[in-house]
């Protein structure tokens, strides 16, 4: 390593300090939730995309999920406020980037866990062999019902509530439900 | 940062496809509240969404260069600076004209955005595969509807045909070529040229119409309409672009002939163009440099 009087290697003390404020970020932002899906963490949405703690910095840069989603912007304030508590006197810069872009097989199983839990069905899995093929009129594979559980669904639209929603409806308890709407490359 | 010169190629072509995904955006919202049933009414309204999304992303990149603000680039342009095709300004019609563009301008952006996806600039590839995402569901959903409609009862059938008749002749236009575009070519911005592209289109865009037998329609494709001044008053009385032909040869769809005349990407509109403008733009005019 090429040490060069400017720019000296951090003290271990330094390096010490610096680690503590980056699982402090991270803890922070686990406490940051969707604001559309309340029980979902950022984190567990998966975009957070990197954290990086200069000396003088907090650097934060989140992926959208989809582009004209309107909660994108409070996450952002949330997210600035939330890492500004961890950060002390370091700068804080909160950014979304586009790459690489974001899909739903970054959601984490406590991410799925949280959508059930918001009777919302989780996207299919990631890989191109279980993607839900979403021709508004076509049967799709069917998506599990949040509400008894059933695999006895159909689609009603690709579309719904918001930008990240299907609409569906469970044939067996006769309920309709919304689940989290797949994005994935495999399409 | 001074603003770049309007025909610079990669302002022309950050225009050309922001200025379509925000007018053909603000025509779906006008679904919102009128489509034929409540499906439609949040479908037309999300795909809406997402195609502004689009734009603002674009016009984003195209301020990091320029210094402008996304919104003075939506919003603050006089008419005759958008540089959408004419095919997105047209208004909804009926449903089956709307399913017809929907299927003719989902399925051009498609091949544009695949091109675009191998783009030299990076940071347009970087927006484009966050697009490509998105827009699988809009073409899902154009192609779920044209087939519904092509397979009857007639009614809908004729309804689609007449909307596809309609809307043809200026689908092709999406394909105009923009102002120095060989640069763009040359330098890999834009890697295949828009006459590369309207071929690869055109050839899937015919094998979709022959499976249902429509194909007949792009023969009878209506000519793009007439143009008129957008606030220059540039355009001459009767001027209008020209597209280049259709003909079914050795098995498949091929275009004859190039493009005359000028059109959208040359800031050449309908008379569709400036009643929508006037509407998208009262609020930022009334309040200028108001915050939302």
């Amino acid at each position: 390593m090429v040490k060069r009087m400017d720019d000296p290697t951090p003290s271990v003390a330094g390096e010490l300090e610096r680690r503590r404020v980056e699982s402090a970020v991270w803890e922070a932002l686990a406490a940051v939730h969707d604001p559309e899906i309340p029980p979902l963490a950022i984190t567990d949405l998966g975009i957070v995309e990197r954290v990086m703690v200069t000396g003088d910095a907090v650097h934060v840069d989140l992926l959208p999920t989809f582009a004209g989603c309107p909660a994108l912007d409070v996450i952002r304030d949330d997210t600035e406020r939330a890492v500004g508590r961890a950060a002390g006197d370091r700068a804080v810069r909160v950014r979304f980037v586009y790459s690489p872009p974001w899909t739903s097989d970054r959601i984490t199983p406590g991410g799925r866990d949280a959508l059930r839990s918001h009777g919302l069905t989780p996207p299919g899995a990631g890989g191109g062999s279980v993607f839900v093929p979403l021709a508004a009129l076509d049967p799709p594979r069917a998506a599990s019902c949040p509400f008894c559980g059933s695999g006895d669904t159909v689609l009603e639209s690709a579309f719904g509530p918001t930008l990240c929603r299907t609409t569906h409806f469970c044939r067996a308890c006769r309920n309709p439900f919304e689940a989290f709407k797949p994005k994935t490359r495999s399409r | 940062m001074g603003a770049m010169n309007l025909d610079e190629p990669r302002r022309a072509l950050l225009l050309a496809l922001a200025d379509d995904e925000l007018i053909i955006g603000h025509r779906h919202s006008e679904w919102t509240g009128w489509a034929p049933h409540l499906e439609e009414d949040l479908a037309f309204s999300s795909i809406a969404q997402d195609e502004m999304a689009h734009a603002r992303m674009l016009y984003r990149l195209l301020g990091e260069d320029s210094g402008e603000d996304e919104d003075r680039l939506a919003l603050g342009r006089p008419p005759d600076q958008y540089r959408n095709a004419v095919l997105c300004e047209r208004p909804n019609r009926e449903w089956g004209y709307t399913v017809a563009r929907q299927y003719l301008y989902d399925t051009a952006d498609a091949v544009r955005l695949e091109a675009l996806a191998a783009s030299s600039w990076t940071a347009l590839a970087e927006i484009v595969a966050v697009m490509r995402l998105e827009e699988a569901y809009h073409l899902d959903h154009a192609r779920a509807w044209f087939e519904r409609l092509a397979a009857g009862p007639v009614t809908a059938r004729h309804r689609l045909a007449e909307g596809l008749e309609t809307a043809v002749g200026e689908a092709v236009a999406l394909f105009e070529p923009l102002p120095d575009e060989e640069t763009l070519v040359d330098d890999g911005v834009l890697p295949r040229s828009n006459e590369a592209l309207l071929a690869d289109w055109l050839a899937a865009v015919g094998e979709d119409l022959e499976a249902v037998s429509l194909d007949y329609v792009l023969e009878r494709h209506g000519r793009v309409g007439e143009m008129v001044p957008t606030g220059s008053g540039e355009v001459a009385p009767g001027e209008s672009l020209s597209v280049p032909g259709l003909a079914r040869r050795e098995g498949r769809w091929v275009h004859d002939g190039g493009f005359a005349g000028a059109g959208g990407r040359h800031g050449r509109h309908s008379e569709d163009f400036l009643p929508l403008w006037e509407e998208m733009t009262t609020l930022y005019r009334a309040h200028p440099g108001a915050r939302w």
